[in-house]
This record gives C-alpha cells, sequence and structure tokens, in this order.
C-alpha cells in the first residue's frame, strides 16, 4: 500500500515498474500458480540474473540485526547475499518437486516485500508463451490511410513492400502513453516472444490518476484489466486480446469509467495513432479471424506464405503440389509429404516456421495422402476403394488444411447466411424475396479438421460443400451468399 | 513387431528391442534406396541422349512402345523443369475446386527462386481469375489467393500493373492509388505484374543470403563455438541478425557494447547505416558501411580498415 507520507498527486505517468504488489494478495498466488514449476524456477532465476537483479531485489537479511527475533519464526530464513538465494533455487531446478514449494519460497521467502508489476507481467507472458491457446486473439489489419498522394508517374521506383509501421519500442509505449495518459492509468511490458516471432505488449489499465493507487491489490491480477496486443514480424497484422463487440453489460456496477470495457476501447483506439507519425497514418481494419490458438493466427493473418493461400490452396502453400526444377521424378509420381519435406529443407528463409511443421508431422498410419504410391508404406491401411475416392477427393477441397502436417485449428466458426429464400422456386414470381438470414456457428477444437473428417467418412459429401466450410476464407466470422463471402459486409 | 509374444505389463526385452532397431534402420536403408533408384532411372530417362535416341525413327519399335509412357512423362517434366530453371516464372492452368465459384478456371503463376546453397527455395504461386469489369466487355485477370510472403504487398502490385476497374459505391482500401488513376480504361500488364513481383522476391532471398553469409563468415549460428578464432572476428562482432523475416534492416553488437544498425537494399547495397558506441554516433564506422559502393559482402572488410 501507498506510503502515508509520500504526496499522492494525480499525474500522467505510467505505473511504474517497480510498484509492488503484496504477496499475500490472493489473486497474485493464483497468477504465478498457473505456471508449471519449472517454468517458475527459469523466472526466478532470470530475476536474480546479474543484468536484472537491480530491478526485482530480493529480500535479504537487514544489515542491521536489531529485530531478527520474528525471522527465526518464519518458514523461510532471509538470505544474506543474492548467490545464496541463487543457489537456492539452481537446488530446485536439480531435484524434483511440486511447484507449490517454489512458489511458496518466492511469495512467502525471498519476495515477500512484494511481486513488482514487471515481474508479474513477465510471469503472464511467459504463462502466454507456454500456452499459446490460453486467449482469444483478434487479428487487425495495419493499414495507411494517406496513400491517395501517392502519384502514378513514379512507379518505376516503387517500392513494393507493405505499409508495416516501423516503430522503436520505447517511442511506440511513449506515444500510446501520451494518447491515453488522461484518461487511463496504465503499466506497459513489452517482450519478445521466446517462441514466436511475436512482439507481445502487456497492457494493464487501471482508472486511477495516482501513482500508486489505493484500490485494493486485488485489481492487479485482475484479468478484465489487462491487455494484449502482439505484433507478428514483417507482417502488417496485429493480435490484440481484446474482444471486438464491447457489447453493452448491465450487470457491470458503476460508473462507466469504471468499466474495463471502456478503459480496453480507449486503448484500442489509441493504438494506431500511437503508431502513426507525421505524414504516415495508420488505422485498424478488422480482418474477420478470432482465434484461441497464436499459432493459427500466425498461419492465417501472419508474415508466411499461408495467409492467402488456405483451404484447396494450401497445396500451393506448403508447395505439396511440384518439387523443386531441380527433382527429375515428374511431381505426380512424388507424394504430398515428399514434396513438402523437399520442400523444407531447401528453404531458407522461414526456416523457423517449418521445421515447427516437421516436427509436428507424425506419420500418421492411415492417412495415406492422395498420390501414395502403392506399398510405398508399409503400415498403410487397406481402404475400401470407396473411402480411397472419397480421402481423394476431400483432400482436393481441403488440400493440407486440417491435416495433421499444418496445425492451425480453429475453435469457433461463425456464418450468417444471407441467401433469398425464393430464390430457390423460380416458378412464383408474386412472392417478394424473402431474406432469412441463418446463422450458424461451429464450435470445437478444430473447426476445420472436424469437416475434413466428416468429409473423409462420408457423412458430408466433398464436392459440394462450399468453400467457406474448407477453411479456404481463412476467417471465423463471414457473411455468405450463394455459397461465397461477401467482403463488404464485414 | 514381435508384438504376439510379449504379454502386457512385461517390461520390453532388450534383445527384442535391439532386433527392433535393427529392423527399423534397415527399413528406413532400403527406403532410401528405393528412392534413389527411382530418381536415377527417372534422370537416366530424361537425358538427352536417351531422349533424342528414343525419338529417332530407327529406334526399334517394341522398345519404344515398352518404354514410351515413362519415357515420355520423364521427357516433359524435365522440359518443364529447364523452363522454369531457366525463366523462373512459369504460368499453369488451375480448376477451383469450390462449387459455387463464377469460373472455376484459374491461371497460376509459379515463381522460382535459386537460394545461396544451389537448391531452389519453395515455389511461390499466384493464382489469378478472370472477372468481368463493370461495364466492359473483355475479363481482366485479378489475384485470387497467392503464398507471397505479407510483406510484400501484391495489393499494391495488383493496383499498379492489374489494374481493374472498381464498380461504383465499392471503395476498398487497397484500390486506393486505383480510383486517383482512373484506371478504368488502363491496359492490365501481367508480365509487368509477375516481372516485379518476382524482383521483390528475389530481392528478399538476397537479402535473406546476404545475412547468412555474413553470418557465416562471423562463424555465428554454428554451434561449435569458434566463432572467436574467426578471422574476420577479430572485429569483435558477437551477433548480427536481420531484425525481422523481412531482412530489410539489420542489427549488428561488438563485444564492447557498440551496436550498429544498416538497411539493406534490394540490390544488396548498405543503403543506410547507424553506429552508436559509448560517446554517441560514430560516423567515421558510418561512411565506412555506406561507402565505397557499398557492398554487403565486402562489409567486413570496410569495418576492418577503419578499425585498425
Amino acid at each position: 500500500m501507498a506510503d502515508p507520507k509520500s504526496v499522492r498527486a494525480p499525474t500522467t505517468a505510467s505505473l511504474p515498474n517497480n510498484l509492488r504488489i503484496p504477496s499475500t494478495t490472493p489473486s497474485l498466488t493464483k497468477t504465478l500458480g498457473r505456471l508449471s514449476r519449472t517454468a517458475l524456477i527459469e523466472l526466478a532465476l532470470y530475476w536474480l540474473d546479474d543484468r536484472n537483479v537491480t530491478s526485482f531485489p530480493p529480500y535479504l537479511q537487514p544489515e542491521d540485526e536489531a529485530n531478527n527475533d520474528d525471522e527465526e519464526t518464519l518458514p523461510y530464513p532471509a538470505a544474506e547475499t543474492i548467490a545464496e538465494v541463487r543457489i537456492e533455487y539452481e537446488n530446485f531446478q536439480e531435484r524434483k518437486g511440486g511447484k507449490r514449494e517454489v512458489l511458496e519460497r518466492i511469495l512467502e521467502g525471498d519476495w515477500r516485500h512484494g511481486i513488482t508489476l514487471r515481474q508479474l507481467a513477465m510471469a503472464d507472458l511467459r504463462y502466454m508463451d507456454d500456452h499459446p491457446a490460453g486467449l482469444r486473439w483478434t487479428a487487425m489489419e495495419i493499414s495507411r490511410i494517406d496513400m491517395k498522394a501517392k502519384k502514378a508517374t513514379d512507379t518505376q521506383t516503387e517500392d513494393w513492400s507493405s505499409n508495416i509501421p516501423r516503430m522503436q519500442a520505447a517511442t511506440f509505449v511513449r506515444a500510446l502513453q501520451h494518447e491515453i495518459a488522461p484518461l487511463v492509468k496504465a503499466h506497459y511490458h513489452l517482450s519478445r516472444s521466446l517462441k514466436f516471432p511475436l512482439t507481445f505488449l502487456r497492457i494493464f489499465i487501471v482508472d486511477s490518476p495516482y501513482q500508486t493507487p489505493r484500490q485494493t491489490p486485488e485489481i492487479f491480477a485482475d484479468a478484465t484489466r489487462i491487455i494484449y496486443v502482439a505484433f507478428p514480424d514483417s507482417c502488417p497484422f496485429l493480435y490484440t486480446s481484446i474482444t471486438t463487440a464491447p457489447a453493452a453489460k448491465t450487470g457491470s456496477t458503476g460508473s462507466i469509467a469504471n468499466d474495463p470495457r471502456t478503459l480496453q476501447r480507449l486503448v484500442r483506439d489509441a493504438i494506431p495513432k500511437a503508431l502513426s507519425r507525421p505524414q504516415e497514418r495508420y488505422t485498424l481494419n478488422p480482418t474477420a479471424l478470432t482465434a484461441k490458438n497464436l499459432p493459427t493466427l500466425l498461419a492465417l493473418r501472419g508474415p508466411g506464405r499461408t495467409t492467402a493461400a488456405n483451404g484447396a490452396f494450401s497445396i500451393f502453400a506448403d508447395a505439396a503440389l511440384e518439387g523443386s526444377p531441380l527433382d527429375p521424378r515428374p511431381s505426380n509420381t512424388v507424394s504430398a509429404e515428399e514434396h513438402m519435406r523437399n520442400g523444407h529443407e531447401a528453404s531458407a528463409p522461414l526456416a523457423e516456421e517449418d521445421k515447427e511443421n516437421i516436427s509436428n508431422e507424425p506419420q500418421k498410419p492411415g492417412r495415406p495422402s492422395k498420390k501414395r504410391q502403392l506399398g510405398s508404406k508399409p503400415d498403410t491401411i487397406k481402404l475400401s476403394p470407396n473411402s480411397k475416392k472419397r480421402r481423394l477427393v476431400a483432400a482436393s477441397r481441403f488440400g493440407t488444411t486440417g491435416s495433421s502436417t499444418t496445425p492451425a485449428p480453429l475453435d469457433r466458426l461463425d456464418i450468417r447466411l444471407l441467401d433469398n429464400a425464393a430464390s430457390t422456386n423460380d416458378g412464383d414470381a408474386d412472392s417478394a424475396p424473402t431474406s432469412a438470414a441463418v446463422s450458424l456457428t461451429f464450435t470445437g477444437s478444430d473447426v476445420i479438421g472436424g469437416i475434413r473428417r466428416l468429409a473423409e467418412l462420408g457423412v458430408v459429401d466433398p464436392e459440394r460443400i462450399p468453400s467457406w466450410m474448407t477453411g479456404e476464407e481463412a476467417a471465423s466470422m463471414m457473411f455468405v451468399r450463394g455459397g461465397r463471402r461477401l467482403r463488404s459486409e464485414v | 513387431m514381435n508384438q504376439s509374444t510379449r504379454r502386457p505389463g512385461e517390461p520390453p526385452d532388450p534383445q527384442e528391442q535391439e532386433l527392433d532397431e535393427e529392423i527399423r534402420a534397415l527399413r528406413a536403408e532400403i527406403q532410401t534406396h528405393k528412392n534413389r533408384k527411382r530418381i536415377l532411372s527417372t534422370a537416366l530417362l530424361s537425358t538427352p541422349t536417351i531422349q533424342s535416341h528414343l525419338q529417332k525413327p530407327t529406334t526399334l519399335r517394341t522398345l519404344k512402345e515398352d518404354l514410351s509412357p515413362l519415357a515420355t512423362a520423364a521427357g516433359n517434366h524435365s522440359v518443364t523443369n529447364h523452363h522454369r530453371i531457366a525463366f523462373g516464372a512459369t504460368a499453369f492452368p488451375f480448376k477451383d475446386p469450390s462449387p459455387s465459384a463464377p469460373d472455376e478456371n484459374l491461371l497460376g503463376v509459379r515463381i522460382d527462386v535459386c537460394a545461396r546453397n544451389g537448391r531452389f527455395a519453395k515455389p511461390y504461386y499466384v493464382l489469378l481469375k478472370r472477372e468481368r469489369a463493370h461495364g466492359e466487355k473483355g475479363k481482366r485477370f485479378r489475384v485470387y489467393r497467392h503464398t507471397i510472403p505479407t510483406f510484400i504487398s501484391v495489393g499494391r502490385l495488383e493496383g499498379v500493373y492489374l489494374s481493374f476497374p472498381s464498380s461504383e459505391g465499392e471503395s476498398d482500401e487497397e484500390e486506393g492509388p486505383l480510383k486517383v488513376l482512373k484506371a478504368g480504361a488502363r491496359k492490365q500488364d501481367l508480365r509487368g505484374f509477375v516481372r516485379e513481383l518476382r524482383r521483390e522476391v528475389v530481392a528478399w532471398h538476397v537479402r535473406t543470403d546476404a545475412v547468412e553469409s555474413l553470418r557465416e563468415k562471423l562463424g555465428l549460428g554454428m554451434e561449435d563455438g569458434e566463432s572467436a578464432q574467426s578471422p574476420v572476428n577479430s572485429l569483435g562482432i558477437v551477433s548480427l541478425e536481420a531484425t525481422a523475416i523481412e531482412a530489410r534492416y539489420v542489427r549488428m553488437e561488438y563485444e564492447d557494447g557498440r551496436v550498429g544498425r544498416f538497411k539493406l537494399s534490394n540490390s544488396g547495397i548498405v543503403e543506410r547505416a547507424i553506429f552508436m558506441n559509448d560517446h554517441g554516433r560514430d560516423k567515421k564506422v558510418e561512411n565506412a558501411m555506406v561507402g565505397q559502393g557499398g557492398r554487403v559482402e565486402t562489409l567486413f572488410d570496410r569495418l576492418k580498415s577503419v578499425s585498425t
């Protein structure tokens, strides 16, 4: 809590990194408790690293040994040097045990004086790296507003690279702070993902103008007050954890300003402004994709090949159709998997992404590729000619989407069909066209993969299903008329 | 294997495991030999000697009939491959399998790029559909699907080279420059589109290859930790990497904390450079980095001449 002697005056500065949350806060235990044991130990060791220890000093034995009495009774006696603390966690690393002991040591022992906001942010982002399916992400497209100024004459020297705003982390955060400071108090944490080609920005918002808010410490771990923004490398998209439809919740108490949703909207509006520069203004456009999985977003709205080629066209994205021009074998005699593997070896850029795919490629028996040579695989289960044909057709519609080789599961697919009911019976011309909109929602761990399975089993006819069911549109929200997606509605 | 003899719950016999391992290794070996045989046989069939020999009328008729399907397939394939290697951009037809597509015939363009290691990268594809523009008789091309990395703006390229008159009321963001041009009357230039697109893709590969080669010269990225012994690394560079996948900006760091950052142009020239030491910007090093033509391949030579 705030030091009573310090002056409390409203400021526009951001919340300080070293603002400590009392370690007795129950929600803190919960937030840190989500992490695995190894993650906790690694985090603690990172905090104790020589470069960082000044930012996250552990609780050490006070120099003056005046009130040493109650120290003895505590379960974790304070260490004298940082090296001692470090050894403690290295010991944890060596032996096995539950994560409880590590968590208790952090909260009740070495950081008993409180966990700083920055530490909490790091713990949250670590959790995100370990659990990429933990949050719902919405992809937004960054586009420039003032493109009209371009002259037609300078096409020769035109630079064809996309409109990716170049930003410097500190400048961007300062600009964002400048935008939202009068309205929202926030804490920013910017960090690079360990697993994905992403940069995370974690914003914690609070509606107090004071450096040390008087609210209960519980709110520091309140998930509704935390906004994540992820910037993928080299592509004009960004992902946010903010839900796009701010449906007014009737049950929320307090004024509008207290509602975290209002604060979230303020932050969202500020992001494109913070990315903009003079003569270079950006705006965010929705891209109709919301998914619970970061790899999905990276595949469908990422820097790679799969962004604009999905469904039936994923064979092109994965280069499963033809091999390298140096391959003497005619391409229809080589299996798709082999093509993809060869492509993986050859491609130097985007190698990280590709390696990931390869390791996720279990040699599943009973899923033969469409061009598998007879007898090339000893463990192929004999299939009836009917189901074999179905699989071939399904492969031609779905490509490699929904198969084990390209994991990009959509957890939810919302479709609105806007077909005219009258258009089916042309006979009676008198009847006014009644437009009946039908909403369809598919949910599951992998919707497109599920539809593919159904097609392979013969439940749905793969030749007749519309392209939005094969994942070709790469969106989770669509308006469909006549089997085709309407772009203007979204 | 040998599963029937083992009861559930019993730990696997080590000898059995060893045999299993051996069988697996043998199978893998058989597979590699089979693959090799296939590559060799098709390569043999597509050699010019055999192909020209088969085309001679004097060749035995029976032999020709026996061989013909395989030989023609191999011959056709090698012709296709020669085109892909020589021209780098080839076209092919593709049928859209979607039942609701208004026109299922698509034109595919395949772009092949040869990387530094002599291998070809995964081919890039652009699929174009033909659509009738508003108030026009002929059909015009539109980009339908593509596998070009998103940092190359296919939309803007399309706006310039494959202009498509926008219908009234509809205003797409990407067609912004298009409307200014009053592009309705402009002819589409598919060759120009593919040429520029291929140039961009190749430029990206050139940039990544340049960064890769610099890293190799420094001995970075190799796990054996020989970076200190590498002769170039007497400069003391501890890290050099592209800041993003696009490989437009490269960041380098010296062991004494000096950092540099430079921008690579499409043709492999250091366009701009910033170098910081403890006292701020170091103009001398910056000038060396962009000077003398600025080729990225000779960057270390120029840096060395400054540091000594």
